[in-house]
């Protein structure tokens, strides 16, 4: 199979995304005042309603109304103030009343859409931008129409088609087939305790053409369901779940390509990777003179590959029909305004005015709101220094502590030993040439490990920088009394000698030179 | 004493003076569903323990001096529809799906009725899951007409209507989607009352038609309906459909109908598709409110002619996706040895209901299906604005509208063969359904050629229900109330 890049250049990929999350933060299910608990005995949470007891009536959870309308105006919707529910039929034993309680054609939150800054090597997936330059949009025609490019990357303008409330089934465990499997099993259980969850599914437009653009999207865009609080977004626990439709087509062509729907993306690399993965499937199989299938396949991530769940001949025919039990939903002005009072600052707002109020860049706030506890964490350092030394800390946050973060999952920023009051003490003594940036990085490991104040630890280790002209020219002298032929070739052109210089300079001080003087110095003498 | 052949009224007057006790009463109507039910089969089940020991309670207050301090029905005997869940009893529906199903929870309308004291005698006989005109769909056989036992007694609601004019329950409850409460009462003979959709929670009533199903009461007097829908009717947070409701039901029923404007339809008065005494009836009925000083106004309902099919378009598709949880997964007929989830389910529906039941669930299936529902489904409901749109201009003329029931007396068992022969039965009633509006059949004598009982069908405006209760009692004041039937008048205990 070819790579990615190399497929990108011959084929578009035409991506869409559904993206189920559960209101985890509610307290009581969508339909009845069964409690939302995650692990307790099967069936203990469960009532006449959400069993589908002969005779059961259904009633709105209004907070999970409150929900959704929150997450359509987070993600730029139109509100629709009159919609209702219908009823998908199909029979499945983990669905109680043997129909799903969903939206029909029109839902709460309608015609949204989310802006994703892509930089880094992210961006290279993209192919189609040649000639923009910064601030210049694709033109409408083109395939780049959704694009605009920016110094680093580009922004991409992706649709949200929908965002529908609707209610989660039952779990079942298949017993005797092995590890769970319902190939070879004895007979199956039904856990109800998870039947009627409120769910809330998010649907795009197909504007997604990596899956770079993909991975960010549901990266954006749980950042924004945690930042208005309406589920706790674990990808790993299944509270947020994401399917990705996806097609390709021969680059210059307008018509679509038959779509494989993929499942078990249950990480963001696992999102890239799958939806990686199956472009170059599909470009394969196109380029052997082959057929795309309509069909559902699972993405196993140990195995690296795609493998086929279900293959849809017919499109199912869920009998969709308006919901008799309950009455069309008409949501009010004044219910939509208490609503979006509730909004706090999003995502974009806040990356926004760090780079207002304390001069960052647009990558550097973008990436320190990437995680709620480093924004917060940011915010903090903002508040002892009264806005001062903001890039530095910046940088400590983005680069060492985000690093920190990626590596250790089960390291929790604000429990740390690292404060807000010792990375502003690292970064002061970093910006007052007091340790080198070397040190810093050996300081924040100590930290980190010992628990311990970073001027406690420098004091300890003795690790002062030498500033001093005098003590340091002593060195640049010695080093270049040694190195008399170096010093020849240098004089002759070969300038790239200077790192080897400071080098032996920084060993001889034992690392404790400050590199900057030592440059400063060498220059000097050399000749420049 | 004939305690079976009272009204609330007397009977609490009884019960409060001493006369008899609320046990001597229950034991005197137990007594009777022993003796005389065979011949009518209109109970399924028979709570006698639990209906003792209630009646013990309501005689503890009685002896306390307390009794009024218990509510309206303190003491009553009422009996119910089986598709109403009351806890710790079996709730079938009449089907073999459902036979050995227990409720676990108790539906708000009884709640509602033990709450006032009533005294539950049992569970009542219908057409499976409320499909059908007759009762004889039943999975546990026919409930027969206690004014000639060859007859049906009509349907769904057959046990609820039979057991009243039986003088086997003083107060029942029914359930009507497009009939199944007016047709029997007016083919036994009683009074029965479909309130406006919205009067009556619909929790913990197993659903038919969600949109069509209304609960309501069935009784001798239209005081009796009167109270029972007092009792049972308002706001119940466990139905979003119900309405607060503040009508004091009975508080008209003395005032006669001078000046009250009654609707007619000319067609119907001519006999339209009805047989001729029950044509005959309707004109005496129309002369009576006339000479009692109410205002006859001739009215039209331009597409009401397109209820029944709208209803057998909207009723099958809601039936089908309401039945679809009778899947013998969680509860309910499980036929045994399949091994594959498919199997299990279409063995255990096939044998689990009956004909009518799978012909419906069917045919709601076929037209909720992808390129069907447009032809059907859409214009259904278009049909159904268009009805209700044309009785809203219909009540701008008149408070109350007259019709017939049924368009004929009760037949013989067995001889409504075809399907949608029997589903003309509701010509007059389902119309009422698809508009949501209140309708009620009151008893007015006997036919001229089948010495059968006819009911004179009255409807009102949504949320007007005290308009054609008022009506009512004023032909029960020509007609006299529904009595027991000759035949069990005497007989029994």
């Amino acid at each position: 199979m070819r790579k990615l890049e190399e497929v990108l250049q011959d084929w578009e990929a035409v991506i869409g995304l559904e993206v189920h999350a559960e209101l985890t933060t509610l307290t009581t299910k969508m339909f009845c005042g069964c409690k939302l608990e995650f692990g307790a005995d099967p069936n203990t949470h469960t009532c006449p309603v959400c069993l589908g007891l002969p005779g059961a009536l259904p009633v709105p959870n209004k907070a999970a109304i409150e929900s959704i309308v929150l997450a359509g105006l987070a993600t730029n919707c139109d509100i629709e103030k009159h919609s209702m529910f219908y009823r998908k039929n199909y029979m499945y034993p983990d669905m109680s009343k043997n129909f799903q309680t969903t939206q029909g054609p029109i839902a709460f939150c309608m015609r949204g859409h989310l802006d994703l800054e892509v930089d880094g090597v992210g961006a290279k997936e993209r192919i189609d931008l040649g000639n923009l330059k910064p601030g210049e949009t694709g033109a409408a025609d083109s395939t780049a129409a959704n694009v605009t490019r920016t110094e680093d990357g580009y922004v991409a303008h992706v649709g949200i088609t929908r965002i529908h409330m609707e209610e989660d089934a039952g779990k079942m465990v298949h017993v005797g087939g092995g590890e769970g499997r319902i190939a070879g099993a004895t007979h199956s259980l039904v856990d109800y305790n998870r039947a009627g969850t409120p769910l809330i599914e998010l649907v795009t437009e197909p504007d997604l053409r990596t899956p770079e653009e993909a991975r960010l999207f549901m990266q954006k865009l749980r950042q924004i369901y945690l930042a208005i609080g309406i589920s706790d977004c674990s990808m790993e626990e299944g509270s947020l779940r994401c399917d990705g439709n996806v097609s390709l087509r021969r680059r210059g062509t307008k018509e679509f390509g038959t779509k494989t729907e993929l499942k078990n993306m249950n990480s963001f690399k696992n999102l890239h990777d799958g939806l990686a993965y199956e472009i170059c499937r599909q470009a394969e199989v196109l380029e052997e003179g082959g057929i795309i299938y309509q069909e559902t396949r699972h993405w196993d991530p140990s195995k690296k590959r795609t493998i086929v769940m279900r293959v849809k001949e017919t499109a199912d025919d869920y009998r969709l029909f308006p919901e008799p039990d309950l009455a069309p939903y008409d949501l009010s002005d004044e219910f939509i305004n208490r609503v979006r009072a509730k909004l706090p600052e999003l995502p974009d707002e806040k990356a926004q005015r760090y780079a207002d109020t304390y001069g960052l860049s647009a990558y550097d706030a973008r990436h320190l709101v990437d995680h709620r506890v480093t924004a917060n964490f940011f915010e903090a350092c903002m508040d002892l220094t009264q806005g001062d030394l903001a890039k530095p800390l910046a940088n400590l946050i983005i680069n060492d502590i985000t690093a920190h973060m990626n590596a250790d999952e089960f390291f929790d920023l604000p429990t740390s030993p690292l404060t807000p009051e010792r990375a502003v003490e690292l970064v002061k003594l970093l910006a007052d040439d007091t340790i080198s940036s070397k040190q810093a990085k050996q300081v924040f490991t100590a930290v980190l490990e010992e628990d311990k104040d970073p001027a406690a630890i420098v004091d300890e280790r003795g690790m002062k920088q030498v500033s001093d002209t005098g003590a340091i020219e002593v060195v640049v002298d010695k080093v270049l009394a040694e190195n008399p032929d170096k010093v020849e070739q240098y004089k002759g052109g070969k300038k790239g000698l200077l790192g080897f210089f400071v080098g032996q300079c920084m060993k001889e001080t034992k690392g404790q030179g400050n590199p900057k003087v030592i440059n400063q110095l060498l220059t000097q003498k050399l000749g420049d | 004493m004939d305690l079976h052949t009272l009204g609330i009224a007397d009977l609490r007057r009884g019960l409060r003076s001493k006369e008899f006790s609320a046990t001597e009463l229950t034991q005197a109507m137990l007594g009777r569903i022993e003796a005389l039910d065979p011949k009518i089969h209109s109970y399924l089940e028979v709570t006698k323990d639990s209906a003792l020991s209630q009646a013990k309670e309501v005689d503890a207050a009685i002896q306390a001096g307390a009794y009024d301090d218990l509510g309206i029905l303190a003491g009553i005997p009422v009996a119910l529809k089986d598709n109403l869940n009351l806890k710790g009893t079996h709730t079938t529906c009449a089907s073999r799906m459902l036979e050995s199903y227990v409720s676990p929870y108790t539906a708000t309308c009884v709640q509602n009725m033990l709450d006032q004291g009533a005294i539950v005698l049992g569970k009542l006989n219908m057409d499976e899951f409320a499909f059908g005109g007759s009762t004889e769909s039943s999975a546990f056989g026919p409930t027969r007409n206690p004014w000639d036992t060859d007859r049906v007694p009509g349907g769904s609601s057959g046990g609820s209507a039979a057991s009243v004019a039986a003088g086997l329950a003083t107060v029942t409850l029914g359930s009507d989607t497009g009939g199944s409460i007016r047709q029997p009462g007016s083919f036994c003979g009683v009074v029965g009352v479909k309130p406006t959709y919205g009067v009556v929670s619909r929790y913990g009533v197993v659903a038919f038609a969600s949109s069509l199903d209304q609960v309501g009461p069935l009784a001798r007097s239209v005081e009796d309906a009167a109270i029972a829908l007092n009792a049972i009717s308002g706001r119940d947070p466990l139905d979003c459909t119900s309405q607060h409701i503040d009508t004091d039901f009975t508080a008209n029923l003395a005032e006669g109908v001078k000046g009250m404007r009654i609707g007619v339809i000319p067609e119907f008065m001519e006999g339209e598709g009805m047989d001729d005494e029950v044509r005959d009836k309707l004109n005496e009925v129309m002369n009576e409110l006339k000479n009692m000083g109410a205002e006859i106004v001739e009215i039209e309902l331009p597409n009401v002619h397109a209820s029944l099919s709208a209803y057998y378009v909207l009723g099958p598709c809601e039936a089908f996706s309401n039945l679809a949880r009778f899947d013998s997964v969680r509860y309910g007929y499980r036929d045994p040895g399949h091994k594959d989830l498919n199997g299990q389910y279409e063995a255990s529906r096939s044998v689990g209901f009956g004909p009518e039941v799978r012909r419906r669930v069917m045919l709601g299936s076929y037209l909720l299906s992808s390129g069907v529902y447009d032809t059907y489904y859409y214009p259904a409901q278009q049909i159904r604005t268009l009805i209700t749109q044309d009785y809203v201009r219909a009540y701008e003329k008149c408070d109350c509208i007259l019709m017939p029931t049924s368009p004929y007396t009760a037949f013989k068992l067995g001889e409504v063969k075809d399907p949608t022969a029997m589903y003309l039965s509701d010509t007059f009633t389902i119309p009422i359904n698809i508009a949501g509006n209140g309708g009620m059949n009151v008893p007015v004598g006997l036919g001229n050629d089948s010495h059968l009982p006819i009911g004179a069908q009255l409807i009102c405006p949504a949320f007007k229900d005290e308009n054609m209760f008022r009506a009512a009692a004023a032909l029960e004041t020509v007609y006299g109330s529904a009595c027991v039937a000759p035949d069990f008048e005497k007989a029994g205990a």
